[in-house]
């Protein structure tokens, strides 16, 4: 089955370089223009990712992300001409994956959604990596992040959290950066080594969206993310996974 | 203009001293010759009735009359003269008098053979053939005058300090209004356009303090004006312009294009990169120019800033220098910046060095002061003096430069930035290797750390 992309742009022409420009790279197309047609089209078919402008008619694309997000896990990546970082952070508090500034670069934009679909938790029924020639689980690739109240597990190369039988959905971003907190658990990382290491890109935009992630992500590992014991915030620091 | 009040004051009360003294000077001479003459004749008419009493003598007749205080009597009869003081010769009677009397007129004059001078009145005495003379000396009058003078003298220097002070406290308050509006125009040039002269009561003044803030608004809406435009231009440019991107990448997918088609297609890519570049460039200068920032202020090592540059751009970290001659970590002086300000102005300073100067040979950190400088160098033929500061204008390129390699605005994006965070960017010679050395200078941060 092809990989279905869904494109949410109101203006005709991008819209339609778009299609052309993935459909030549082999994904599917569903396009369109405004957010109401968007969401007839992810509830119609599963969608893989969604490319999503912010300033349409109607509904907005915040608004769209916002409501779009709890019914999918498929990577959302904003498409604007808005480049504040109030909207990429706002955007990303939404549920946004990744943040594309227009005029952007193709070969970047293709680069970023092929990293994107090769999320892990994306591949039905087939393990990513990170288990032995029988098929058991190595053990530096799982981390036990809290005893308490059934086990917090993180196999980093299932790409799975899981409390107890319970799995708890990782996005991309914060998949990428729960590997490299667990790598290093017990010591700090600074919001700029967090943004070189889990967002590879050469990206260098403002240390807010390490602090927008790290909530996002605490709302999955912490039992009270308003005062979380797991991902802790060390002042003037950093970040510190502190393993239970 | 103090001196000028000083000069006028001293002008006017000289000329009124002097006209005070002489006039007041004719006026008490004029009074002491009437009263000099008065006194001679009377004493005249007494020596004459005297004289007319038989077998007196010109001495007699001088030593029964009591002259007046300073005043010597003198008389001349046939040819001898009689005089009511032994010290004082006939010499003070001035001949002008003696001829004048000799032919028979009452005559006046003064006389400098004494000190003071005096007045001598002779008066012809015909009924008895003699002649009287009467020689005043003017002590109170010379008294006076010198008294007239000395204050006039004194009155003429409180004028002159008074006009002085007059000048100065004029001048004053002519020139603090000028100098205020001097240094906020100073201010404004300076780039603050929120500078404003404060509202005066003094009519006169306010119309100047009005017209000035009346201009610095309009400057201000005008430049705002403009920026919005170049803003707004920009960000309408930016979905076509993205249109034209991605269907150029469509393009550049097609297999089996012709050659020609295939050119066209690298020509298209080539100038629609060198247009994004411009658009993105112009719409980071317009959000510099607004003074708008982009992240919260973070207080970040200046080595730590530069080596996250040098990452970020995809450059080997050794190009940051370790310094030399020391096995010490370096330490790392902490700046308060925009970090995603500074991360692309010192990428730009790379791609500069890149394009323009034969490559990046290296970054140093170096603090001075209460300032960093930090060093890009790279090893091209450096950039002429008379281009240097020139350099960092909006399209402006060294004589040297290619054409269409960058967006012409890099450079003054590093100089907009250095600006808004307190600092400056200029670009000097690397005078022992050769090549362009352009040195971002920032205000340091209070505390200093190691890097890690």
């Amino acid at each position: 089955m092809a990989t279905r992309l869904l494109v949410l742009e109101d203006d005709d022409g991008l819209r339609a370089s778009l299609r052309l420009l993935l459909e030549g790279d082999g994904y599917e197309v569903a396009e369109a223009a405004d957010a109401e047609r968007a969401l007839e089209l992810v509830h119609a078919a599963p969608v893989h990712l969604m490319l999503v402008d912010l300033m349409l008619g109607g509904m907005d694309g915040f608004s769209f992300i916002r409501r779009v997000r709890p019914t999918t896990e498929a990577p959302i990546v904003v498409i604007s001409a808005r480049d504040g970082v109030e909207d990429i952070v706002s955007a990303l508090e939404a549920g946004a994956d990744d943040y594309v500034t227009k005029p952007f670069d193709v070969q970047e934009v293709r680069a970023r959604l092929r990293a994107l679909l090769r999320r892990p938790v994306l591949v039905a029924g087939e393990p990513a990596g990170g288990h032995s020639s029988d098929g058991a689980p190595r053990d530096d690739e799982v981390f036990v992040l809290d005893q308490e109240d059934g086990p917090l597990v993180f196999n980093r190369g299932a790409a799975q959290l899981s409390r107890g039988q319970h799995e708890i959905h990782l996005t991309m971003t914060e998949y990428r950066l729960l590997s490299v907190m667990a790598e290093n658990s017990g010591l700090v990382l600074s919001r700029s080594s967090l943004l070189e290491h889990v967002w590879e890109e050469g990206f260098f935009g403002d240390e807010r969206i390490v602090d927008v992630h790290v909530r996002r992500l605490r709302k999955k590992l912490e039992r009270d993310p308003s005062a979380p014991r797991t991902l802790v915030t060390v002042r003037g620091l950093g970040y510190r996974l502190d393993t239970r | 203009m103090t001196l000028v009040f000083a000069s006028g004051a001293l002008a006017l009360s000289a000329s009124l001293s002097l006209g005070t003294y002489f006039s007041a000077r004719h006026l008490l001479v004029e009074q002491r010759e009437r009263t000099a003459l008065r006194q001679a004749f009377t004493d005249a008419a007494l020596v004459r009735d005297r004289l007319l009493t038989p077998g007196s003598e010109g001495s007699e007749v001088l030593g029964s009359i009591a002259p007046a205080t300073g005043a010597v009597m003198y008389l001349h009869r046939g040819d001898t003269w009689y005089s009511s003081s032994l010290d004082r010769p006939r010499q003070d009677v001035t001949d002008v008098v003696v001829r004048t009397v000799d032919a028979g007129s009452a005559g006046l004059a003064w006389t400098d053979l004494t000190d003071p001078h005096a007045i001598v009145v002779g008066v012809p005495l015909p009924a008895v053939g003699a002649s009287y003379y009467e020689v005043s000396v003017a002590e109170e009058l010379a008294a006076t005058l010198r008294t007239l003078a000395w204050a006039l003298v004194v009155c003429a220097a409180l004028t002159t300090a008074g006009g002085a002070l007059l000048g100065r406290a004029a001048s004053r308050r002519v020139l603090q209004p000028l100098g205020a509006v001097a240094g906020a125009a100073v201010q404004v040039s300076a780039g603050d356009l929120k500078t404003r002269l404060d509202e005066t009561s003094d009519p006169d003044l306010a119309v100047l303090v009005g017209a000035f803030n009346h201009m610095v608004d309009a400057l201000h809406e005008r430049i705002e004006r403009d920026a919005r435009f170049a803003a707004d231009v920009s960000h309408e440019l930016r979905t076509p312009l993205t249109t034209l991107t991605t269907s150029l990448g469509v393009l550049q997918g097609v297999p089996d294009l012709s050659a020609g088609a295939s050119s066209a297609v690298q020509l298209m890519a080539t100038e629609l990169a060198r247009f994004r570049r411009a658009l993105e460039d112009l719409l980071i200068l317009g959000r510099l120019d607004a003074g708008a920032g982009e992240g919260e202020t973070v207080t970040v090592g200046a080595r730590e800033l530069v080596r996250q540059a040098l990452q970020a751009s995809r450059r080997p970290p050794n190009l940051l220098s370790t310094g030399e001659g020391t096995h010490e970590p370096p330490v790392d002086p902490l700046l308060d910046v925009d970090r995603r300000q500074l991360l692309r102005a010192l990428i730009n300073l790379f791609q500069n060095a890149d394009l323009h100067g034969g490559g990046l040979t290296g970054v140093a950190v170096d603090a001075v002061d209460d300032h960093v400088e930090i060093r890009v160098r790279d090893e091209g033929p450096g950039v002429p003096a008379q281009d240097r500061e020139r350099i960092f204008e909006r399209f402006a390129r060294a004589g040297g430069a290619k054409e269409g390699t960058g967006s012409g605005l890099g450079l003054s994006i590093v100089a907009r930035t250095a600006a808004n965070h307190g600092g400056d960017v200029w670009c000097s010679d690397v005078h022992d290797r050769g090549g362009a050395e352009f040195v971002l200078r920032l205000p340091r941060s209070g505390a200093s750390g190691t890097a890690g």
